[in-house]
């Protein structure tokens, strides 16, 4: 779909919660694109925001020389929590895609009021046709939990959005090299099945 | 094996902290020492990692003016040498860097601090390039990964050559930025050498002092001039109007031209803003009608290039903190509004969040960093309230810098201060000598206690000041990613080291009354401090508790790796009354709410700690099975 301008560039923002995997998620990502002879710059917060808080992580692949994404410049949210991906929905384009775990976690603090998952989905609505919630936790139910990741970056692969900067086979080897390569690697098909089934229309 | 010991030639993605490292060893050096500190740490963390294979010297230091110190002997001595630490840790480490302007080096020293514009994890947000220009000493600010590790190599040639240090200050942006880094030769290092007396230049007594305060400004001339010949400066493009980008400010304003492709736009890009490279800059201004500096913070290349313009009689329009403003870091947008405006193009970024995203957020609960499952903090935060409220005083919490911060957070609040390292004990001095009616209590970690409580504690004992100084002891500087410190047993390296004991300390400088105990007994732990408490009541003097219980984190990690099956707890769903201590008044993040408010413990996040069964005023958590038995002797 996207013109040739689209395609030098893409700025991804990784959303969730501080130990949920997210920095280890980018580099996997950022160090596929290198190998696969692309330029990608990720940018992380350490230190406080690992304690169990909001992170977002900063992925640019291809012509870019800063770091950041600006707010209203993403192509791709790939969200690994409900509530943080809501709360940076303002990073993406319009009609940028959202890709959303369906978890929510309850933050650590007293008399927290959640917000209902119906609630959080409508609003992703709103923001962009192009959302598309990934039951990441059920598809990796039978290999274990901790490796839902790989199964939303096989979710991230499946839109094509990364062709021109990853090859599927340098990023598939990442995988596998990943501690548990193979359970990660099953998950990681799992989620590029299931959203080359479901995704339509990120790319 | 270490990314960094990557091979020659090849191009692999490093953080910019690691790309640093590269850089020092590529360079040749031979001693590495810091204190953690965010966004620094992983400058001297990579390095410990490698140093027995490279047979170079790594430490963690006390704090960050022993590890410059300790980093200037080594430069004496003949080795090249590295001290990092993150920009606050040079307010600390000032007293020596001034001096070390002064007496100049022998064999090349770079200092990096590592800048943290918008506080990513700082308690302020100071520029230190003034650093620079107040004890002249030049800064290299880099933009990238790659070039951080070019600087960090050419630093130490330049260090030399001036017989002087150099200051490099990465941002978090650049410290903390994954990014594609090319590989050159590894240089072996020197780790040995000799120390060559040279008294009238290395005593700083007046005398002396005044001699080498002339070779300083006359040093300061030749780095003025050599600067503009450094790579990391250049002139981009021609033009009538002239952006100058310093450091990282750099990679977003080359972004925004590539974007916005104005006409006859001149780019000075500037990577040592101090000194301000002075015929470079002339060079660059020497046609141009106006001038837009863009940098972070403060504008110290703004003010410098209005000086330059002044002294030359020039006249030409300067823009910089008025288009570009000063607080919190660059980005895209900043940076091409700031250009915008200054071009006179107006029209807002080509940047379109949609409609809902800016207008219909739902509410959405704020999501802080807290202590993590298992924190032996939280239980010791929940006996300290108890124990205060248990002799009904009312307590001033002076907090420190450290994961225990996280106190000031609801539903504990157990901190009423927090400064910076060692301030907690600091001002509990001050309050002991002046409150009536109120109980001063220092809430301070182990690192941080050798950081800098140390000298406050002696105080304390020496002025008999009334007041409690509370060590959370983890046994490691957790906040930072658990690196070893004095009391851990391991040095940076990995080597057995002494386990200095903070008990011990104090009872050394004379404190009367000692307790420790373990926070995982919440009754002990309880009675400990109401102990104490009564004591610094009671006595008017200072007492010390120490609450000892390694990081929760890094023992989860040990046992995960290690394969180590911990204990398992479950509410009993007939006992649980939905009461709400363990998940409001507790929070333990592995404890959560069912739809019914009763409790539910989450298998994944459980440490296997226990306090939560201690603290359920139902007796609805129990334990289901049995940790390993080598579980419990991991945390001490």
């Amino acid at each position: 779909m996207g013109n040739s301008m689209v395609l030098r560039r893409l700025n991804i923002i990784i959303s969730g919660v501080g130990g949920q995997g997210l920095i280890t998620l980018a580099s996997l990502l950022a160090s596929s694109t290198v190998e696969s002879g692309s330029k990608a710059l990720v940018a992380e917060t350490h230190g406080l925001s690992q304690r169990g808080g909001s992170v977002e992580v900063h992925v640019r692949l291809g012509d870019v020389i800063a770091p950041l994404v600006p707010k209203g410049g993403a192509d791709v949210i790939l969200g690994l929590e409900l509530i943080e991906t809501a709360r940076t929905a303002h990073y993406l384009k319009e009609n940028g895609c959202i890709l959303a775990s369906d978890l929510i976690l309850r933050p650590g603090i007293p008399n927290v009021k959640m917000p209902k998952k119906g609630e959080l989905i409508g609003y992703l609505k709103k923001v962009t046709d192009r959302i598309y919630v990934i039951p990441a936790s059920e598809i990796a139910e039978k290999i274990g939990s901790i490796f839902t990741n790989s199964v939303m970056l096989g979710a991230l692969v499946a839109t094509g959005l990364l062709e021109g900067f990853i090859d599927i086979k340098t990023i598939e080897s990442n995988v596998k090299s990943l501690r548990m390569g193979d359970k990660n690697l099953e998950a990681f098909k799992l989620g590029f099945n299931y959203c080359s089934r479901n995704c339509f229309g990120c790319k | 094996m270490s990314r960094i010991l990557g091979k020659e030639g090849s191009k692999v993605l490093l953080l910019g902290n690691e790309a640093i490292a590269r850089g020092v060893i590529e360079a040749g050096i031979g001693f590495a020492s810091a204190y953690p500190g965010t966004p620094s740490t992983e400058i001297v963390e990579t390095l410990a990692d490698v140093a027995k294979k490279l047979g170079i010297y790594v430490e963690w230091s006390a704090n960050e003016k022993v590890a410059l110190e300790a980093a200037f002997a080594a430069s004496l001595s003949g080795v090249r040498a590295l001290a990092a630490m993150k920009h606050v840790g040079l307010n600390v480490a000032a007293d020596a860097f001034m001096s070390i302007a002064h007496t100049g080096i022998r064999s090349g020293l770079l200092v990096v601090s590592a800048e943290d514009p918008n506080m990513w994890s700082s308690q302020n947000e100071q520029d230190n390039r003034y650093y620079g220009l107040l004890a002249k000493v030049p800064v290299f600010e880099p933009y990238t990964p790659q070039e951080a590790k070019d600087m960090a190599f050419y630093a130490f040639d330049f260090s030399e050559k001036f017989e002087h240090p150099v200051l490099m200050t990465p941002t978090t942006r650049v410290s903390h930025t994954r990014g594609p880094v090319r590989l050159n030769k590894l240089k072996n290092p020197v780790r040995r050498g000799f120390f060559k007396r040279d008294i009238d230049r290395f005593t700083l007594i007046p005398a002396h002092a005044r001699v080498r305060r002339k070779v300083l400004i006359e040093k300061w001339q030749k780095i003025s001039d050599a600067v503009s010949s450094v790579p990391f400066n250049r002139i981009e493009g021609d033009g009538k109007v002239l952006i100058v980008a310093s450091g990282i400010s750099y990679a977003y304003v080359k972004e925004v031209l590539n974007i916005m492709k104005p006409k006859s736009v001149k780019l000075l890009k500037l990577g040592t803003p101090v000194p301000l490279p002075r015929s470079l800059t002339l060079k660059a201004i020497g046609d141009v009608e106006k001038v837009l500096v863009v940098e972070e913070l403060e504008p110290v290349v703004e003010t410098a290039i209005k000086a330059l313009i002044s002294e030359e009689k020039l006249s030409i329009e300067v823009h910089g903190k008025d288009y570009v403003g000063y607080e919190g870091e660059m980005t895209l947008e900043r940076a091409y509004s700031a250009i915008s405006e200054f071009l006179g193009i107006g029209g807002g970024t080509p940047w379109k969040p949609s409609n809902a995203s800016i207008g219909e957020v739902p509410d959405l609960p704020p999501r802080p960093p807290a202590m993590c499952p298992g924190c032996p903090h939280r239980a010791t935060f929940y006996a300290l309230r108890r124990a205060v409220n248990s002799l009904r005083v009312k307590p001033v919490y002076s907090g420190d810098i450290g994961c225990y911060a996280l106190g000031v957070m609801p539903p504990f609040q157990q901190q009423d201060i927090i400064l910076e390292m060692g301030g907690s004990v600091g001002t509990t001095n001050g309050f002991g000598q002046v409150l009536e009616g109120q109980i001063p209590i220092a809430v301070i970690g182990d690192s941080t206690f050798f950081h800098a409580g140390l000298p406050a504690l002696v105080n304390a004992v020496y002025n008999r000041s009334p007041m409690l100084v509370l060590v959370m002891d983890n046994r490691v500087t957790a906040m930072t990613g658990e690196q070893p410190d004095p009391g851990t047993g391991v040095n940076a390296m990995g080597e057995p080291a002494p386990t200095i004991k903070i008990e011990d300390i104090a009872r050394g400088i004379g404190v009367k009354k000692i307790v420790v105990f373990d926070p995982y007994d919440i009754k002990k732990s309880f009675e400990a401090l109401r102990e104490a408490l009564e004591y610094v009541i009671k006595e008017r003097k200072p007492a010390v508790a120490v609450a000892k219980r390694a990081c929760a984190l890094f023992i989860d990690r040990m046992a995960r790796r290690r394969r180590i099956r911990t204990p398992k707890y479950q509410v009993k769903l007939e006992a649980c009354t939905a009461c709400g201590v363990c998940y409001n008044a507790f929070t333990c993040p592995a404890i959560t709410v069912r739809d019914d408010r009763k409790a539910y413990i989450l298998e994944d996040l459980c440490t296997g700690c226990g306090v939560c069964a201690q603290i359920c005023p139902f007796n609805a958590i129990e334990k289901v099975e049995e940790g390993d038995r080598e579980w419990e002797t991991l945390w001490f």
